[in-house]
């Protein structure tokens, strides 16, 4: 009893600190005139700045692109997940490494290459379509509501295919066998059973995704600025870093609706969910039904390979292009050059940030995992009255688009006592990139423990096995696919992270994202590439690692 | 830069140039006094430099060449303009004084000194070799210069069709043809409708508005998609970023009336924990050799007898006028002008 105390005041402190304790400081922002350590008066005056129209269009533009795009990528997702994991279509396996791969590109490049293929003057994609139509007005405009949703989609369909995959993977097929038993076709189990039982995945992978698409900045940023579309994220962008004065009241006030209007959401989920059994996987052993497609398993195939197509080769091709000549789409003999290989490999800060990089996301995305864990079990295992608090301050830092979040991490660190040693050193981008990921490692743990029967944890403890026993050899045994899944993502989320990295990285604790800022900045997009290239890489090492080799061994614990 | 500017950048400074010119040792003392200064920095071993110039090489050159004069050691911190003010604000607040010397644009570093973040420098043998109108006071040393023109696609305009004059950026014929930074952040855009406004008056932009820019804030891309051929023309154009894309289909123009520009100032931070080394790295910007490393690429020095030394192709565009800056007071003021102009 007392050692159950003392991890939940520990764990109950740490999320505090983690989320709290920034989210805290910015709320002070939006309610007083200057920033914290600058005299000033409270006042409603941020909040009050928002009360006019040309607000409410960018609120409503940010969260109906976001809407259009998570549910048109969920459709897509839950199609690529379901073939992947569920049919037999042909190399099914690497196809799901290569769909997965849009999500490690960094946007800026992928927004560089669309912008190349789709703009309306010059787009390679329009001017192909012009000389087999005859036609003089463009076929696709990526500067547009469209193209904005468009990007965006690159990203959240592999984000939400990562989730859907797994569900789909871990499903026993029982349930849906009773199903067409009954009589009831295979497209009916599948609306009613299949989707039904993948609500908690689907529902917080939605969730996830559309706030992720409301706090979204280089779609908006590269898209929707030069066709006269404001977001949520750009106006906040506008607010810190394009005023003579920083508006930080009202930036930070803006965070705050928006964090507001969110939380809706979740309240809807929690509704939605509450009362209902999710359990799929029990103590009988299973292995999910692979479905028989006959033919169609090449219609199945062509689209995976489509996809890829479209969102992993038209990209990574023109990155790859790009990294062996002089400027991005001049690709002429002359142009043709190492240098940005060399480059690359001699610059002193490249190796000082991946180092940094290296150990900030193997040992945050650890200690990541490990918390999002215990977070998941004691929201979904337990029926502790302290479980809702807890999960909610796992959520916040999600809820505050990121842009924001950064000055308060900024402010929390910078301002915390002198011997306390976080501002400066690696600690403070350790601690922010766990605040940031910690929702994603909670909501795929979650999603996976709720589909574990409690029989297999009452057996294991009747058993004699220790509460930690238990977790470790049958709950994260069982949930392992989404643990490494989780890792994953939060893996490469740390790996791309900036709002925060920009603002709390030191002289000697640079990271790639920002060494990746400065090249952007200081017109070196083909080195950026490179290194780009460099992460596909890694993560084509680590799903190979994950899929062929920890999921082998981990199944046999 | 017409005699009504030059007299407020005058007024701006005067106040403040005195004190220090009072405060600065007489000839003889100088080379004692700056030893004194030199040994302290060397003692001191270090020196952190905080910029806006993210993913700038050439403060990196400056600084190995300060290491290897001196022998001590140079680090960097980069950060876009307004997130490097709010975090020194904050370190400052807290009272971890980390960094030495900040550089920054005009605006910024007036708006830091009037918050109080940087500490008077006391003075350096180079400020000597300033070339007028750049004046430095007791907080602020006039580092670089950054200039604005055209950004021309050769391949869709033709030699004899460039714009000659600001105003033939009205011609009809540029109709939804020019991408442009947006006017209504602060940035290359708002200096451009700053310096247009004050040189042509609110008339330019009203019309230049029915010309159907578009707007966009990604420099680094932008200028990358005239090259490329999907705009004929970009404004305002950065020389310094120009003098990077040899090899593309582009021009740089600067129209007869002159060049809008951007002073880049440094300045010691409050506290700064080896003060000594950033009065020595300060000087050590001034000197031609730096100097000249931003000049060749395409930055106005501010110090003498370096443009002379510049390479051809940029020598004759440092040579052309200045048509004028931003005034710091005025900002806000303007930001609000384009955004009802440009909507």
């Amino acid at each position: 009893m007392v050692r159950r105390f003392l991890l939940v005041a520990g764990l109950i402190v740490l999320l505090a600190f983690l989320s709290l304790y920034p989210l805290a400081m910015l709320l002070y922002g939006s309610l007083h005139s200057t920033p914290p350590g600058v005299p000033g008066k409270f006042n409603l005056d941020g909040y009050r700045a928002l009360f006019t129209s040309a607000y409410a269009v960018i609120l409503r533009d940010s969260f109906v692109i976001s809407l259009i795009k998570t549910v048109l990528s969920i459709g897509l997702a839950t199609l690529l997940a379901w073939i992947v994991a569920r049919t037999d279509t042909p190399a099914r396996r690497t196809l799901e490494v290569l769909i997965t791969l849009p999500f490690f590109i960094p946007p800026i490049l992928t927004a560089t290459a669309w912008g190349m293929l789709g703009n309306p003057q010059s787009g390679t994609i329009n001017l192909i379509w012009k000389a087999i139509s005859g036609a003089e007005t463009p076929l696709v405009n990526v500067y547009s509501y469209g193209g904005v949703i468009w990007h965006m989609m690159q990203y959240s369909t592999t984000f939400l295919f990562l989730f859907i995959v797994e569900a789909f993977r871990t499903m026993d097929p029982a349930l849906e066998e009773s199903s067409r038993m009954s009589g009831a076709s295979n497209a009916r189990t599948f609306w009613r059973i299949t989707l039904v039982l993948m609500l908690p995945v689907m529902t917080s992978a939605f969730i996830l995704s559309f706030i992720r698409g409301v706090e979204a900045f280089e779609s908006p940023i590269f898209f929707g600025t030069p066709a006269g579309i404001e977001m949520l994220t750009t106006q906040i962008y506008n607010l810190l870093n394009h005023q003579a004065q920083p508006q930080y009241q009202i930036a930070t006030a803006l965070g705050f609706v928006a964090m507001l209007l969110m939380a809706v959401l979740i309240v809807v989920q929690w509704r939605l969910l509450r009362g209902r059994s999710f359990a799929t996987v029990s103590g009988k052993g299973f292995s999910p039904r692979v479905i028989k497609l006959g033919a169609l398993r090449w219609v199945t195939f062509g689209i995976c390979i489509l996809f890829f197509a479209i969102t992993v080769a038209l990209p990574v091709g023109q990155l790859l292009l790009s990294s062996f000549f002089r400027f991005f789409g001049f690709y002429t003999a002359e142009m043709f050059t190492l240098d940005n290989y060399r480059n690359v490999w001699a610059n002193r800060d490249f190796w000082q940030a991946l180092r940094n990089t290296m150990w900030l996301g193997v040992t945050g995305a650890t200690a990541t995992m490990i918390l999002g864990s215990i977070v998941a079990y004691i929201t979904v295992r337990t029926r502790w009255r302290i479980r809702k608090p807890i999960e909610l301050m796992a959520w916040l830092p999600w809820m505050m688009p990121g842009i924001v979040l950064g000055i308060g991490f900024l402010w929390a660190f910078s301002l915390l006592p002198a011997g306390v040693p976080i501002y400066g050193t690696l600690w403070a981008l350790f601690l922010a990139y766990m605040a940031l990921a910690t929702p994603v490692a909670v909501r795929v743990m979650s999603g996976a423990y709720s589909q574990l029967s409690y029989d297999l944890e009452e057996c294991s403890r009747v058993h004699g096995a220790t509460w930690w026993q238990t977790f470790w050899r049958i709950l994260l045994a069982l949930a392992w696919p989404s643990f490494a899944v989780g890792w994953v993502l939060t893996f490469f989320g740390i790996l791309r992270e900036l709002s925060a990295s920009i603002l709390l990285y030191a002289v000697d604790t640079q990271v790639l994202s920002v060494l990746m800022l400065k090249m952007w900045s200081g017109g070196k997009p083909e080195e950026v590439s490179v290194i780009a290239l460099f992460m596909l890489a890694l993560v084509l090492v680590f799903r190979w690692v994950q899929l062929n080799l920890i999921n082998k061994r981990i199944s046999r614990i | 830069m017409d005699d009504s500017k030059r007299k407020t950048l005058k007024s701006l400074s005067a106040a403040a140039v005195l004190p220090t010119l009072a405060a600065m040792p007489t000839f003889a003392q100088v080379d004692t006094e700056w030893q004194k200064v030199v040994d302290a920095a060397r003692k001191e071993g270090r020196v952190t430099f905080y910029t806006s110039g993210v993913g700038s090489r050439f403060h990196r050159e400056v600084g190995a060449s300060f290491e290897k004069a001196y022998g001590i050691r140079f680090e960097t911190l980069e950060a876009r303009a307004s997130e490097l003010r709010e975090r020194i604000r904050a370190e400052q607040t807290a009272g971890r004084f980390t960094g030495d010397v900040h550089h920054n644009g005009g605006t910024t570093a007036y708006l830091m000194m009037k918050d109080g973040n940087f500490q008077a420098h006391g003075g350096m043998p180079n400020l000597k070799n300033l070339v007028p109108p750049f004046e430095a006071d007791q907080f602020r040393v006039p580092s670089n210069v950054q200039s604005y023109g055209i950004l021309v696609n050769r391949n869709l305009v033709k030699p004899g069709e460039e714009p000659k004059s600001w105003k033939d950026l009205l011609d009809p014929k540029w109709k939804g043809k020019i991408l442009s930074d947006d006017m209504r952040a602060l940035g290359g855009g708002s200096v451009f409708f700053f310096v247009m406004h004050d040189a042509f008056g609110r008339g330019f932009h009203d019309k230049l508005a029915e010309q159907n820019l578009v707007f966009s804030r990604n420099l680094r891309d932008d200028e990358r998609r005239v090259a490329r051929g999907e705009y004929p023309l970009y404004i305002p154009q950065l020389l310094p970023y120009f003098t990077e894309m040899k090899g593309l289909p582009v021009n740089f123009v600067i129209p007869e009336e002159g060049r809008p520009f951007v002073r880049f100032d440094l300045s010691v931070l409050k506290n700064a924990p080896h003060p000594n080394a950033a009065r020595l790295f300060i000087n050590h910007f001034l000197d031609v050799q730096s100097q000249l490393i931003y000049a060749n690429a395409g930055f106005s020095p501010t110090a003498k007898g370096v443009i002379e030394l510049t390479g051809d192709d940029v020598k004759a565009l440092l040579r052309t006028k200045v048509l004028g800056t931003t005034v710091p007071e005025r900002q806000d003021e303007m930001l609000a002008l384009a955004k009802s102009i440009y909507k």
